[in-house]
């Protein structure tokens, strides 16, 4: 070690492919302490952190349904829209049935997500373009069906308006907060680990992305396997739908604008290449935790939001650069 | 025709597929025998390939039969998954290997096995994968973690290969196996296969542009030319000139 890069290169092709394995990792340890030296105990708190325990579980569970779709070659952007529509439901659920009305959420998220892998699978239309038309329908949807209103989740001691639709369920609003919030994201991020790195589900994802033609070949039913990831991403995003409703305490027209990106960023600051074939549960995780701590550095460091914006970009271009290994990857388009 | 008291394994009979307009394949006949080597040769375009892409169920064949051990194959059972349970496997000249994926994973391709219904069994399909590469005498492979596009081309091949005799399958066709290889990787798969014929008495169909291979593996060559299987050697009867003849001229 103590050789001089001269007589022999520090940065050998075995270490450099080690190297990228562990990007994420040394990503979010510079970004913390890049932060912790800006802001020092501002950033570097108990309170900071409860607050960023908060903050990472809707974009992480978010990205957790992107990584399954990204992961198989295609990508979803339209969890934004799937995400207000299924917030949306889930409180008019509540609304209708009560507590346990809220499960229509989950499933709202989920028939998304599955008329998305029909109209893909089944008309052969790019994911792309499909999720793109569901971005632009869905949210069109959300605002027709509140007729542009918010839906409250209350904590029962104030009433609102009587032209204000408003449920009170303070156990909601109480798993919203740490520490319920923080748990409920672990053991949702073990239930994934696990369905993603150990069963045949999850292995078959990353085969599709690797090739499709394939497994077409022996016989494996890759339509329908398509149609199940894009149902299993919607119930992701209806669970994050779920969570989001209980941090912010009101179903509104315009929640998840734009977090598609966020969650994309997500899971490709998380290493996972966006042709598919490639993926990790931890990384996508370590991906949700980077983007929130920087934006969150960011703002105790008094950076103004749209340059936080163009520091995010730049942290993104930057990690994949680093991160993607182009011998994995044939094209780049 | 051959004069065998013994039924054919595989008996195909007049068979005909065409893709929109185009006739690939007018009449394709021939017989395979139980533990026998028989080559299809042909210049391109000749119709080996839809030919044995219909024998492995992945097309429909417009006209004709398939019968396997006397039985033949239903219309509604020309599928892959159909042809794979009468004991019909198939290297592909590409290999149809998934490239991100681990030489287990590509060995149990469409056949993982499973722990409580959900959980891949890594466990069985790793020592199954030792067990077929012991078999094949491949001691190169060791890593079984990696994905197989790290392996090299004869690697490769061998998990391919593994991957087609690893079911007990009676018919095991080689879609221009060497093709992609330098010669001694594919002088080591064709050990394999005179390995895998001698030991479990599989019967191959190889489809090969290399005649001298040809002339080493098989035992008889049937021509296609045109869309039609039109010649048939036995394995004494080869000269290079008259297969040559055969291929070309169709006759």
């Amino acid at each position: 070690m103590t050789e001089t890069a001269a007589s022999r290169p520090l940065l050998t092709p075995e270490r450099v492919e080690m190297l990228r394995d562990f990007v994420p990792f040394i990503a979010i340890s510079l970004v913390i302490l890049m932060f912790w030296a800006i802001s020092g105990d501002r950033f570097m708190s108990v309170r900071n952190w409860t607050f960023i325990a908060q903050q990472t579980p809707v974009l992480m569970l978010l990205a957790f349904a992107q990584l399954m779709v990204v992961t198989t070659g295609s990508i979803d952007i339209s969890i934004g829209s799937n995400l207000a529509f299924s917030a949306f439901l889930g409180a008019l659920g509540m609304l209708w049935f009560g507590d346990a009305g809220l499960i229509l959420g989950v499933l709202a998220g989920g028939l998304v997500g599955m008329f998305n892998g029909l109209i893909i699978s089944l008309l052969k239309i790019p994911s792309f373009v499909t999720t793109l038309a569901m971005l632009i329908i869905v949210r069109a949807v959300v605002i027709i069906v509140s007729d542009g209103t918010a839906i409250y989740i209350t904590d029962g001691s104030v009433s609102g308006g009587t032209n204000i639709s408003s449920v009170a369920a303070p156990w909601l609003l109480s798993m919203g907060k740490f520490p319920a919030i923080f748990i409920l994201a672990a053991v949702v991020a073990l239930f994934t680990w696990v369905f993603y790195e150990r069963t045949v589900f999850g292995q078959q994802l990353r085969a599709v992305g690797g090739n499709e033609k394939v497994l077409r070949l022996v016989g494996i039913n890759v339509t329908v396997f398509k149609i199940k990831v894009f149902a299993a991403a919607g119930l992701m995003v209806g669970l994050a739908a779920c969570v989001n409703l209980a941090r912010a305490g009101a179903a509104t027209p315009q929640a998840g604008l734009m977090i598609e990106l966020d969650a994309i960023a997500a899971v490709a600051l998380g290493g996972t290449p966006l042709t598919g074939g490639y993926g990790s549960v931890v990384k996508t995780i370590i991906g949700a935790l980077t983007l929130t701590i920087v934006r969150n550095g960011l703002t105790i460091a008094g950076v103004p939001p749209s340059w936080s914006q163009v520091a995010l970009g730049i942290l993104l271009i930057a990690a994949i650069a680093i991160s993607l290994n182009r011998s994995k990857v044939d094209v780049v388009k | 025709m051959n004069d065998q008291a013994a039924q054919p394994l595989l008996s195909v009979r007049n068979v005909s597929k065409s893709f929109g307009g185009v006739q690939a394949l007018r009449d394709g006949s021939f017989d395979l025998h139980r533990g026998e080597v028989l080559a299809i040769v042909g210049s391109n375009g000749a119709g080996k390939s839809t030919l044995i892409k219909v024998v492995a169920g992945a097309h429909v064949p417009d006209g004709g039969r398939i019968v396997i051990d006397g039985k033949e194959v239903p219309r509604a059972e020309h599928s892959v998954s159909h042809m794979q349970e009468r004991g019909i496997e198939v290297v592909y000249q590409d290999l149809a290997l998934v490239p991100n994926m681990t030489a287990p994973y590509n060995l149990f391709l469409g056949r993982i096995p499973r722990k409580l219904g959900i959980f891949v069994d890594e466990r069985k399909m790793r020592s199954k994968t030792r067990e077929v590469l012991a078999q094949l005498n491949v001691t190169t492979v060791q890593d079984l973690s990696k994905p197989i596009s790290s392996m090299s081309g004869g690697q490769q091949q061998s998990i391919a290969i593994g991957r087609a005799i690893a079911w007990g399958s009676d018919i095991v066709i080689l879609d221009e196996p060497t093709a992609a290889l330098g010669p001694n990787e594919t002088a080591e798969v064709e050990r394999l296969v005179e390995d895998v014929r001698e030991r479990h008495g599989t019967s191959f169909i190889l489809i090969s542009h290399n005649l001298d291979q040809v002339r080493r593996l098989a035992d008889r060559i049937v021509v296609t030319h045109h869309g039609v299987t039109s010649r048939e050697f036995r394995r004494d009867e080869i000269t290079s000139d008259r297969l040559v003849k055969a291929i070309t001229l169709g006759e």
